[in-house]
């Protein structure tokens, strides 16, 4: 079942064109990779599932996304609603200038939610789903910038998953760490994706054949192809596609 | 070049890097020259004046301030201070915000455009329109007089602009990743801009506040028009009772006395107000650390 449908979307920066007539679904409990060279327009998309793009200076947008069948660009759908609902964890590490404690309780405050216990309770079962509980435990009041880079990136995921969203946005969440981080965060994907609809923006292909159920190719601002990973990786059907990922270009 | 042994930069190099050391070095001395000699002479000339009872009593004798100490001008300086800041820092910190958020649109390139022309007014001119809103006893205006809050509004105004456009900078300056991953937790502008980037932006704010602060506390001509002086303590912020005296001014004043005494009281005041420059800037550098731990630790 779908969880996000997106249909004939076009998006530009002024009059540039970066996405194409798009129209691919976002599959409930499980992964959808999106890859292509840089410059395809990946996270550029990525970024307008959640209208994270509307800070961007000339940005526009043609077409239609849908939440569980609702417009997420029309008036029904309050952006600060709509990323409660799809969260996003970013390429670099972001944590705020706050305690361990307080970056994953950040976005369970701003909802108005100040009972201590409903917050530690909400904060333990979150780090725990990032598997970062065990190494933060006795120090959630150190600040966030004594984690490793690795710890960080699971931080930011613990903090986006604390508002309990619906769809997961990761936009090449391990291309900053080292390989043994990006594999705990694979292995971290593989346990939310019973819980989430999951994508993500990856330059890495065995990434994406290691995580994703399904894979997205795009190329120039267009959706070449959309289908199962194993499918995809061999045997596309588009030669575009196939150039790609023998590595003839990108 | 190529002759050089590998792993040492050529002569030209190093001759530039020492160069430009010395350079540095003697920018550096320019640059602070001009302090030291003022501390020093204020020193020399003025620590036999320097007492106890120089900072906590009024000035008395004939000339005025000959017997007695100054401390008319540091409740003066004080007053002034606040009043001032209480005007000027919500206004420019709000405007700074509202420049931050609307960075691009027509109006707020107008304020910012203002702001820069208010920054260039010259502090005399601000004293003459002060004393026509302020302080003037016919004609449109509030009628208070030689006052504090009179004079204390003017430097007020002076200290807005300053205050915006540091407050502006030093939002600007919070990373964007920062910003976005608030708005990406479904957090409102607001939320946002009072929860991640305020306090990502305390010390540049404090450090604008602490520019207009300083500012406002070695400023004199404002005041000709809209406060001048008084030997006292004020009992009104308004009305004939409400003129403070003010470090600044009193220095001004005692300078053009023919007295050597006054003279000698002049130096020490100033190094009294050079002391209190010296307070308010650790006192809010301390502000703003403590606030930034604060905010780290309850959100």
């Amino acid at each position: 079942m779908a969880r996000m449908s997106v249909e004939k979307f076009f998006a530009y920066y002024g009059e540039n064109a970066a996405l194409k007539n798009v129209t691919l679904e976002v599959p409930d409990q499980q992964v959808l990779a999106l890859i292509g060279p840089s410059g395809c327009g990946k996270t550029t998309f990525l970024r307008s599932l959640n209208r994270m793009n509307d800070f961007v200076k000339e940005f526009s947008i043609e077409g239609l996304v849908t939440l569980d069948g609702v417009d997420i660009y029309s008036p029904d759908m309050h952006p600060v609603v709509l990323r409660r609902r799809v969260g996003m964890v970013f390429q670099k590490p972001n944590p705020f200038h706050k305690s361990i404690f307080e970056n994953v309780a950040y976005g369970l405050r701003i909802q108005g939610i100040r009972a201590k216990s409903v917050l530690a309770d909400n904060v333990e079962e979150s780090l725990r789903s990032a598997a970062l509980w065990d190494e933060v435990k006795d120090r959630l009041n150190d600040s966030a910038f004594s984690l490793s880079g690795g710890q960080q990136q699971r931080l930011c995921i613990a903090r986006a998953l604390a508002v309990e969203p619906e769809v997961l946005l990761l936009d090449e969440p391990a291309s900053a760490l080292d390989p043994i981080s990006t594999s705990r965060i694979e292995e971290l994907i593989q346990d939310l994706k019973t819980q989430y609809a999951i994508v993500i923006v990856t330059h890495n292909m065995q990434q994406a054949a290691r995580i994703s159920d399904q894979t997205a190719f795009f190329l120039l601002g267009e959706m070449v192809e959309m289908g199962e990973t194993s499918r995809i990786f061999t045997n596309p059907s588009d030669p575009r596609t196939e150039d790609y990922i023998t590595g003839r270009f990108g | 070049m190529g002759n050089e042994k590998k792993g040492s930069l050529s002569l030209f190099r190093r001759v530039r890097t020492v160069l430009l050391g010395f350079l540095t070095l003697a920018f550096f001395i320019v640059a602070v020259a001009p302090l030291l000699l003022i501390i020093w002479t204020a020193w020399d000339k003025g620590k036999s004046a320097l007492n106890w009872s120089f900072v906590s009593t009024l000035p008395t004798g004939f000339p005025v301030g000959s017997q007695g100490g100054i401390l008319n001008g540091i409740v003066g300086s004080i007053i002034l201070v606040i009043v001032a800041s209480s005007l000027s820092v919500p206004a420019g910190i709000w405007a700074g915000m509202y420049l931050w958020e609307e960075g691009t649109t027509p109006l707020a390139r107008l304020i910012r455009l203002l702001s820069d022309l208010l920054l260039g007014v010259p502090s005399v001119v601000w004293g003459v329109v002060g004393f026509y809103v302020f302080s003037t006893s016919t004609g449109y205006g509030l009628h208070w007089g030689f006052s504090a809050m009179a004079g204390g509004l003017t430097l007020g105004f002076i200290m807005i602009p300053i205050v915006t456009r540091v407050t502006e900078q030093a939002l600007r300056d919070v990373p964007l990743t920062f910003i976005e991953g608030s708005f990406a937790l479904g957090a409102s502008r607001w939320q946002t801009l009072k929860s991640i980037a305020i306090p990502s932006a305390m010390a540049g704010i404090g450090t604008g506040i602490l520019l207009g602060v300083l500012n406002v506390l070695g400023q004199t001509a404002p005041l000709i028009f809209t406060n001048y002086y008084n030997t006292g303590v004020p009992s009104s912020l308004v009305g004939s009772q409400g003129a403070v005296g003010d470090l600044a001014m009193q220095i001004f004043i005692y300078i053009h006395e023919p007295s050597e005494i006054l003279h000698t009281k002049a130096m020490a005041a100033s190094l009294v107000l050079l002391g209190i420059v010296l307070f308010i800037d650790i006192g809010i550098r301390l502000m703003t650390w403590g606030s930034r731990k604060l905010y780290a630790r309850v959100g």
